[in-house]
C-alpha cells in the first residue's frame, strides 16, 4: 500500500504539469532561442551557477548572495575532504557536533542542522545528530561548488534556512583519466582516480577514492584518541546517453563505506571505564535524470532520487570484553520529481515543479526497531523578469504539505538592478523552514553512556511517561506533560542586500547584509524527574533567536597569474528573549571573584554560542600556466567565541563552559575560546601537462587547543603526486 | 554670570537641605546592615567510594535535615527546634523552605525578585508565598521554586554545577512581620571562583555562601 500512495501522487503531479506545460507551449511565438544559449554565447567566461534558480545562470546575472568554489581552486588547495575547502570561504566555519566532535557547517550563524547540503541537487542524508559529517564528502570528483546564502526553501523545502551548498561533480566529457595519490601527517593516505570517456551517445564517467587516517591525538595524557583512526572508500559513477539532441538521459550513482576503530574511555558517574569498538557508516544513492526539450521553449526534467544511510556503533568493556554500547541508525529518502522551465521571451522565464518525498528511519535509539516513516508532497514555481535590461526580479514559492507537520509555504523575492557598469544592487527576501526531525518526533533513548537520562520525542512522550508513572518509576514532573506534542516546523523570515562595486578597474568588492528572524526554534525540555534521580527530557518550539550582520569580500588580481582576496564577516547572532530582557534590565552578572552582583547593560550581552563577531581571510593564488608553477597561500581568522554546556565529553575532558558570571548567557565579562588564525600553505608544478607534484602545509603554526576545539588538528604536511591525460577530440 | 552663580548656589542650598532632611528621617530607624554568611553547611556528605557504574552515586551520611536560620539572631537554629518559630529559612541541599505551611509551623514567607541588594530598596508590599502551594510541578510548591532555572540557581549536567543566578534576591516577610532580602552568592565550600564539584573535582558543595540585609524595624525599607 505504502508503495501505492506516492505513486499516485507522482502521476497525478506529472499530469497536471505536463497539461499545463503543454498549454503554454501552444501558442508559438517566433523561434527565440533558450536563454542559456544565449547567455553561453554572450558571456562565455563567466561561471554559470545552477543552485539559484534550478537553472543554469551566470553568476553575476543571479540577484542572491551566490559563490562558487572550482575546481582549480580546490586542487591548488589540496583539499581532500568537503569540510577542508568549506572552512575556508568567507562567512562558513566549520564547528563540532553536540558531543565535540565531527563537522558541520555554521553559514550566517546559523547550526549546521539550518544549511541544505545537496549533490547535483539532491540532498545528503545521515543528520544522524542533526547535522551532516561534511568529511564524508571526498572532494576529488568535484567540478565545482555553489553555495548560496538566504534562505532557499523556496525552491528546495525543508533545511534550506541558512543556504543551499550544491556539490556539481564531473560529467563525462571527452576522453580523460587522472590517478592520483597522497600521503601526509597523521599516516594519512589518501589514493584517487578517475577515468571518463563519450562514445558518440554515450559517456561514462567513473570515480573511486580510498582514505585513510591514523586520526590524531591533542591529549596524550588519556586514554584513547581525540580522532579515532578510519578508513573509508567512496565509489562513483555518471553515465549519460544522449537519445536524440534533445533529449538526454543521466544516471549516477554513489557508494560509500566507512569504518573506524574506537578506544574510547567513558565516564560514567565519576568513574571511568575503558572500552573499544569499531563504528561503521555507509550510505549510498542511485539517481537517474531524463532531460528533454520539447520546443525550444520548454524544457522538462524529470529527476528520481534514492539514497540511505547507516551507521552502526558499539563499545565493549575492555575488562571482560562485554557489550557496553550498542546504537544504529537507518535512513532512507526517496523523491521523484519533475520540473520544466518554460521561456515565454527573451524578458520572462517560469519554472515549474513538483515531487513526492518519503522518509524512513529505524534506530535503536527509538526503543524498538520500528520503522517510522514521513510523507511530503510538493509543488514549487518561479517567475525570472526581466523588465529592462538592467533590471531583473525572480519571484517564486513552495508549498510543502507533511504528513505529520502540515503545509508550510516559503515564498521568496529577488532583484537585481545595474545602475552603471560599476555598480549593482542585489536584494532578496524570504522564508525558510525546517521540519521537525526524527530524533525531535520519535526519540525514545536512554544514555547510559552519559550519566543517565532520557530524551523522548514528542510523539512519543505522552505515552511513555504514562507508562512509566503507572510504573511508579516518576519522582515529579518538572514540565506538565499535556502540554507537549505537535511539533511545529521553525520558520525563518530573511533578508539579503547588497551591491557588487568595481572600486578600481578590476578591484571588485561583495558587499551583502544580512538579517534572519527564526521562530520557533525546537528546544529540549526538561519534563521529568525519575525515581533514581535521572532526568527525562523531551522537546518544544520555545526558542526565538535573530542572526544578522555583513560579509564581505575583495578580489584583486595584482599580475595575470597572482590574485589576491580579502574576505570579512561581522555577525550578531542572539536570543530573542535573552535580548529582550537584558534591555528590561533583567539580566544581572556576579563577579566571580569579588561576588559582587551588577545588572548587564544591553550592549554587554554577546549573543549566542559558537558565534564569533568577526571572521576573515587573506588569500594569494599564483596560476602560471606555462610554467606549470601554482601555489597558494591562505591565512584564515575565527574571532573570539563562547561556548556552552556541551553534553559528553571527548577523552574524559570535561569542556569548561563559557559562561562563569551566573548568568546562563554569554556575556562580554565571561571566558572566550580566544580567536585564532590559520596558515595554510601549498606549492604544485605540473610538467608535459600530465605530471603534477604537490607539496602543502596546513595549519603551519601549529595551533591547537586541546580541550576546547578538538576538531582542529595540528599542523599538517603532505605530498602529492598525479597523473592525468585527455583526449578532447574526441568530444561530440 | 551673575544670575547663572546665584541659581547655581540656589540648587546647591536646595540640594543639601533635601539631603539634610532626608539623612534625618533615616535616624529615625535603627541602622541596617547588610551581613555575610560563609559556608553554611546544608546537609554535605560525601560520595560513596568507588562510584557505582550503574546508578547515580549515594551521599554517604547524609542527614536528610535542614540547617535552619533566623535572621532576628543572625544565627543557625538547632534542628530540635525545627517545630517552633524559631527560624524563618532552612537549607538542604539544594532546596530552600520558608517556616511556614508543610515546612514548619511558622508564617514566614518569601519571594524572588529581580535586582541587587542595592537596588531593592523596599520590600514588595505583597506577592509573598508561604510553603503549602499545592501545584503538580516542585517548582510550584515551595516558596523558593526547586529545579534548575526556576528559583535561585540553574544545574549544569556535564559539569555537575550548581551557580546560583545572579540577580536573584529572596525577600523574606518573617512571621513578626519584618523584612529581609538575601542573596546566594555561592553553593561550595570557601565560594572559589571557578569550583570544580565533587566527585570529579574537590570542592565540597552544600556549602552556602549568603549575604543578607535585615530590616529589623516595622518598615519595608531596607
Amino acid at each position: 500500500m505504502l508503495i501505492f500512495a506516492p505513486v499516485k501522487i507522482v502521476t497525478s503531479l506529472i499530469t497536471c504539469i505536463t497539461s499545463l506545460l503543454t498549454l503554454l507551449s501552444m501558442p508559438c511565438f517566433a523561434q527565440v532561442s533558450p536563454v542559456e544559449s544565449d547567455t553561453l554565447a554572450t558571456r562565455q567566461l563567466e561561471a554559470l551557477i545552477v543552485t539559484a534558480t534550478r537553472n543554469e545562470r551566470t553568476m553575476g546575472a543571479l540577484p542572491m548572495p551566490v559563490s562558487l568554489i572550482s575546481k582549480n581552486q580546490i586542487r591548488t588547495m589540496g583539499s581532500l575532504r568537503l569540510n577542508d575547502i568549506l572552512t575556508e570561504q568567507t562567512g562558513l566555519v566549520v564547528v563540532p557536533q553536540v558531543n565535540a566532535q565531527g563537522n558541520g557547517i555554521q553559514i550566517q550563524g546559523f547550526n549546521p542542522d539550518y544549511t541544505l547540503i545537496l549533490i547535483d541537487g539532491e540532498p545528503i542524508i545521515g543528520r544522524y545528530t542533526g547535522s551532516l559529517e561534511l568529511s564524508r564528502i571526498a572532494v576529488g570528483n568535484i567540478k565545482q561548488i555553489e553555495i548560496v546564502k538566504g534562505p532557499s526553501s523556496s525552491l528546495y523545502g525543508s533545511d534550506a534556512l541558512a543556504g543551499v551548498i550544491n556539490i556539481i561533480t564531473d560529467r563525462p566529457q571527452g576522453t580523460r583519466g587522472n590517478a592520483a595519490i597522497r600521503y601526509g601527517t597523521n599516516n594519512t593516505l589518501d589514493v584517487n582516480g578517475d577515468i571518463g570517456f563519450t562514445k558518440k551517445k554515450l559517456g561514462v564517467y567513473l570515480y573511486g577514492n580510498r582514505y585513510h587516517t591514523d586520526g590524531y591525538d591533542l591529549s596524550p595524557q588519556n586514554f584513547g584518541n581525540t580522532v579515532s583512526p578510519f578508513t573509508n572508500y567512496t565509489l562513483n559513477s555518471k553515465i549519460t546517453y544522449k537519445f536524440s539532441p534533445v533529449t538526454d538521459l543521466s544516471v549516477a550513482g554513489r557508494f560509500f563505506n566507512e569504518d573506524q576503530v574506537f578506544r574510547f574511555e567513558v565516564e560514567s558517574n565519576g568513574s571511568r571505564i575503558r572500552t573499544a569498538g569499531n563504528g561503521n557508516t555507509q550510505d549510498w544513492n542511485f539517481n537517474p535524470v531524463l532531460t528533454h526539450r520539447f520546443t525550444d521553449k520548454l524544457k522538462a526534467i524529470a529527476r528520481f532520487y534514492s539514497t540511505h544511510y547507516k551507521t552502526e556503533t558499539y563499545l565493549d568493556l575492555e575488562t571482560d570484553g562485554s557489550r557496553y554500547y550498542e546504537d544504529d541508525f537507518r535512513q532512507s529518502f526517496t523523491r521523484p520529481e519533475l520540473n520544466a522551465e518554460y521561456y515565454f521571451n527573451e524578458k520572462n522565464i517560469l519554472t515549474l515543479g513538483g515531487g513526492y518525498i518519503n522518509e524512513q528511519v529505524q534506530t535503536s535509539r527509538y526503543g524498538d526497531e520500528e520503522q517510522r516513516s514521513q510523507e511530503t508532497s510538493y509543488a514549487f514555481f518561479q517567475h525570472e523578469w526581466l523588465p529592462m535590461e538592467k533590471l531583473s526580479v525572480i519571484a517564486g514559492g513552495r508549498y510543502d504539505y507533511n504528513t505529520i507537520y502540515g503545509g508550510q509555504f516559503s515564498p521568496k523575492l529577488s532583484s537585481r538592478f545595474e545602475l552603471n557598469n560599476k555598480v549593482t544592487f542585489k536584494v532578496s527576501g524570504g522564508v525558510g523552514f525546517k521540519a521537525p526531525d526524527f530524533r525531535q518526533l520519535y526519540f525514545n533513548f536512554n544514555n547510559s553512556a552519559a550519566g543517565g537520562y532520557s530524551v523522548l520525542g514528542t510523539e512519543v512522550a505522552i505515552d511513555r511517561l504514562a507508562e512509566l508513572d503507572v510504573a511508579g518509576q516518576i519522582q515529579a514532573y518538572l514540565f506538565d506533560p499535556a502540554q507537549l506534542g505537535n511539533l511545529q516546523a521553525e520558520r525563518s523570515l530573511s533578508i539579503n542586500a547588497g551591491a557588487t562595486v568595481e572600486i578600481l578597474p578590476l578591484l571588485k568588492m561583495d558587499l551583502n547584509v544580512f538579517h534572519n528572524s527564526i521562530n520557533n526554534l525546537i528546544e529540549t525540555q526538561a519534563v521529568a524527574i525519575t525515581t533514581s534521580g535521572q532526568s527525562i527530557y523531551s522537546y518544544r518550539n520555545i526558542l526565538r533567536a535573530f542572526t544578522q550582520g555583513l560579509e564581505s569580500n575583495f578580489s584583486y588580481p595584482i599580475t595575470r597569474h597572482l590574485n589576491l582576496s580579502l574576505g570579512y564577516q561581522l555577525l550578531y547572532a542572539k536570543d530573542k528573549d535573552v535580548s529582550e530582557d537584558v534591555k528590561a534590565g533583567e539580566v544581572y552578572w556576579r563577579d566571580p571573584n569579588t561576588l559582587v552582583t551588577k545588572r548587564l547593560k544591553p550592549n554587554e550581552y554577546f549573543g549566542l554560542y559558537n558565534r564569533s563577531r568577526h571572521m576573515s581571510n587573506v588569500k594569494l593564488f599564483y596560476n602560471h600556466q606555462p610554467t606549470g608553477w601554482e601555489g597558494s597561500l591562505r591565512v584564515i581568522y575565527r574571532g573570539q567565541y563562547g561556548i556552552g554546556d556541551i553534553r559528553g565529553n571527548i577523552q574524559g575532558e570535561v569542556i569548561p563552559p563559557s559562561d562563569t558570571n551566573s548568568n546562563s548567557i554569554l556575556d562580554v565579562y565571561d571566558d572566550f575560546v580566544p580567536g585564532y588564525a590559520l596558515v595554510n600553505l601549498s606549492v604544485a608544478k605540473t610538467i608535459k601537462h600530465s605530471f603534477r607534484f604537490q607539496l602543502g602545509v596546513d595549519n603551519l603554526f601549529d595551533y591547537t587547543e586541546p580541550v576546547l576545539i578538538p576538531n582542529l588538528p595540528g599542523r599538517l604536511y603532505y605530498a602529492s603526486v598525479s597523473y592525468s591525460f585527455s583526449k578532447k577530440n574526441v568530444q561530440p | 554670570m551673575s544670575l547663572i552663580k546665584s541659581i547655581l548656589s540656589l540648587a546647591l542650598i536646595v540640594g543639601f537641605t533635601m539631603a539634610f532632611v532626608s539623612c534625618n528621617e533615616d535616624e529615625d530607624l535603627l541602622p541596617v546592615v547588610a551581613t555575610t554568611i560563609n559556608d553554611l553547611n546544608a546537609d554535605y556528605a560525601p560520595y560513596e567510594s568507588p562510584l557505582p557504574n550503574d546508578r547515580p552515586p549515594l551521599r554517604i551520611g547524609a542527614t536528610n535535615k535542614f540547617t535552619l536560620f533566623s535572621f532576628k539572631t543572625g544565627a543557625i537554629v538547632p534542628n530540635a527546634d525545627s517545630t517552633s518559630s524559631n527560624w524563618d529559612i532552612g537549607f538542604r541541599s539544594t532546596t530552600i523552605i520558608v517556616n511556614s505551611g508543610t515546612s514548619g509551623p511558622g508564617t514566614t514567607t518569601a519571594q524572588i525578585l529581580n535586582g541587587t541588594l542595592t537596588t531593592i530598596i523596599e520590600a514588595p508590599f505583597d506577592g509573598y508565598k508561604s510553603d503549602d502551594k499545592a501545584g503538580t510541578t516542585p517548582a510550584e510548591r515551595n516558596a523558593i521554586p526547586a529545579g534548575s532555572g526556576n528559583g535561585w540557581y540553574t544545574y549544569t549536567g556535564s559539569t555537575n554545577l550548581v551557580a546560583p543566578i545572579a540577580g536573584k534576591i529572596i525577600v523574606v516577610k518573617t512571621g513578626d512581620n519584618r523584612y529581609a532580602k538575601l542573596e546566594i552568592l555561592s553553593y561550595y565550600e570557601g565560594a572559589p571562583a571557578s569550583p570544580s564539584p565533587e566527585p570529579a573535582g574537590a570542592d565540597k558543595d552544600r556549602y552556602y555562601t549568603f549575604r543578607y540585609v535585615y530590616q529589623p524595624n516595622d518598615t519595608r525599607i531596607f
